[in-house]
């Protein structure tokens, strides 16, 4: 179903928009903190791109973080090309599009394999995947520097990152909002509601799904690509990890899976959770964090956007319905 | 009449168990075809080979001038082959509206049409069939909240949707209230004069494929028991025994 943005969304999301597009400018706001809000809106990212596969099609991804790693390293090789000595390397634009470019056409021919499978096979493969790219890159020394690693040339400008970050969740987030209103979107939801009943009304389905599967590596290797500039240095353990993966999941699990809104919201309130809990509960603020996710999860399975969506769902209806048990509206199938 | 549908010699086998054997059926340009047999005697599975949502392990099909054995699900669909199911397939989480929106003719859309909303003669053609079925009020519900006998006429659209030459139609009054079943016959019929549109009829409800079909095939174990007339068909001693399980009275 598609969420319509009422006029007090907008209101919010045009408020929102303002006071992330102001905060560069305040003083009270240091460039660790901008390096922070631009790792977070990278997160942001990437957890949008997951949502087009694991949310909208239903393919539940466990390797997405291996675009962001393939993104980060063509960026990173291209820029630090050296020749006897001086360096030679590409300029940052050209090295973040191709990295962008690599990723997407591994992703399409990666796809045409693994989307060909169904449910947790399809997320184990894509993990072996991701797990498997990590350690080619790590081997393959001559070109990406194996364990070592590969340094970028500097240029620490902490706003630009963020500028361009802002510009580009923005962007992003519009054409996610965009793309679920086509037919295009419609049909991803259609894979994900009845994948053989899709097929058999028409839709080519591994057209769609290795699709959406491209653009979404793509757009997660552009992130990579700006994340190798900013970090100015990649090895095979921070640019391929597993947690960038697992945010993205949680992230989009705990704003509402499936929803435009819902992977942004998700991880800007996990970033916060996690700010809140490491800042008053040291030792324990992975278990605190672990214990919330579940009762989110319990509770609001819809995650946070499904709170105020068109139907007026509330945390006091589902806090009703848990105490008396009694299934949900659509979950009442077989009516007389 | 021309054959529409043509299958020969279709064999499906599940390791041991041959679940459709060498079953020959055709379905001409406008003919409505009932498909009857006891539960287990491959009807629904012979729906599957037809619509290539099973690969069959002998055997030919043919539909609307092509050889179809081969081909993807999406691709008959597109050719002119719609279908409904048994267990009732549409998508719970869209509105009833989306998803007669979605079960539009594919093959006909551009770039430019998949990558926009869905046009305004869709919508009339969305509304129209609503009408037809009288779901209109339940436009904007979401699929999932409808009731059992709702879904299947949702379905039932849905197959219509793409203007199809022929609709599979797996028991389509099961979970449907007598009433509703009387107006199923009579828009199916409708459907089939005024657009010429071919059916094939999976059904336990034999007075509905009676009443409907001019020509009847009866499957049991798999195989091909009899075709005929309805009336021929309900006089036949082997459907009658393969029904009730006892030689017919005055069969030998």
């Amino acid at each position: 179903m598609r969420h319509r943005l009422g006029q007090a969304g907008r209101a919010v999301l045009g408020a929102g928009l303002i006071v992330l597009a102001i905060l560069p400018l305040l003083p009270a706001v240091s460039n660790a903190t901008l390096f922070t809000l631009t790792l977070m809106l990278t997160s942001v990212g990437v957890a949008v791109n997951w949502n087009l596969t694991g949310g909208f099609t239903g393919y539940v991804d466990f390797g997405h973080a291996v675009w962001f790693g393939i993104g980060a390293y063509t960026t990173a090789i291209l820029m630090s090309l050296q020749s006897n000595g001086p360096q030679i390397g590409w300029a940052p634009i050209p090295a973040i599009g191709l990295g962008a470019l690599v990723a997407g056409v591994l992703a399409a021919a990666i796809g045409r394999i693994t989307m060909r499978l169904k449910g947790p096979y399809f997320s184990i493969a894509m993990l072996g995947t991701f797990v498997a790219m990590r350690e080619i890159v790590r081997v393959s020394g001559g070109l990406t520097g194996g364990g070592v690693g590969l340094t970028l040339p500097p240029y620490l400008n902490r706003p630009l990152f963020y500028y361009i970050q802002l510009v580009l969740v923005a962007a992003l987030v519009t054409f996610t909002w965009w793309l679920r209103r086509t037919r295009f979107g419609s049909a991803l939801v259609a894979i994900r509601e009845d994948e053989i009943g899709a097929e058999m009304r028409g839709i080519n389905t591994t057209r769609f799904k290795v699709t959406v599967f491209s653009l979404a590596g793509l757009s997660t290797g552009l992130f990579g690509g700006l994340w190798a500039y900013q970090n100015t240095f990649v090895d095979p353990d921070i640019a391929f990890v597993e947690v960038r993966t697992i945010d993205a999941v949680m992230g989009t699990m705990l704003g509402g899976l499936g929803t435009v809104a819902g992977p942004v919201v998700g991880t800007v309130a996990l970033y916060w959770l996690r700010e809140v809990l490491w800042a008053n509960l040291l030792e324990y603020h992975l278990i605190v964090q672990g214990g919330l996710l579940i009762v989110i999860v319990l509770f609001i399975p819809r995650g946070l956007v499904g709170l105020v969506d068109r139907r007026g769902t509330s945390v006091a209806t589902l806090w009703e319905r848990w105490l008396r048990r009694r299934p949900a509206p659509e979950e009442k199938r077989d009516k007389p | 009449m021309t054959a529409l549908l043509e299958a020969r010699g279709v064999v499906k086998r599940f390791g041991g168990l041959t679940a459709v054997d060498q079953v020959d059926l055709s379905v001409g340009t406008g003919e409505m075809v009932g498909l009857i047999g006891p539960n287990g005697s491959g009807k629904t599975t012979l729906f599957d080979c037809l619509s290539r949502v099973l690969d069959i392990d002998a055997g030919s099909i043919g539909f609307n001038g092509a050889d179809i054995t081969r081909y993807r699900p999406h691709h008959v669909a597109r050719l002119g082959m719609s279908r409904t199911f048994q267990l009732i397939r549409v998508y719970p989480e869209l509105t009833v509206s989306e998803n007669l929106e979605l079960s539009i003719q594919w093959e006909r859309m551009g770039m430019r049409g998949l990558f926009s909303r869905t046009d305004a003669a869709t919508l009339r053609k969305v509304d129209s069939l609503l009408e037809f079925l009288q779901l209109a009020r339940l436009r904007d519900e979401r699929a999932g909240t409808l009731s059992g006998g709702q879904r299947r006429l949702l379905e039932i659209g849905m197959a219509l949707m793409s203007e199809p030459k022929l609709v599979l139609l797996d028991e389509a009054t099961s979970g449907v209230n007598p009433t509703l079943v009387a107006d199923i016959a009579d828009r199916l019929l409708e459907v089939n004069r005024n657009d010429g549109v071919a059916f094939l009829l999976v059904e336990h409800n034999v007075q509905f494929v009676a009443d409907l079909c001019e020509r009847v095939v009866v499957l049991n174990h798999g195989a091909k028991l009899a075709e005929g007339t309805p009336q021929q068909i309900m006089r036949d001693p082997a459907v009658i025994e393969a029904y009730f399980g006892a030689k017919a009275e005055g069969a030998t």
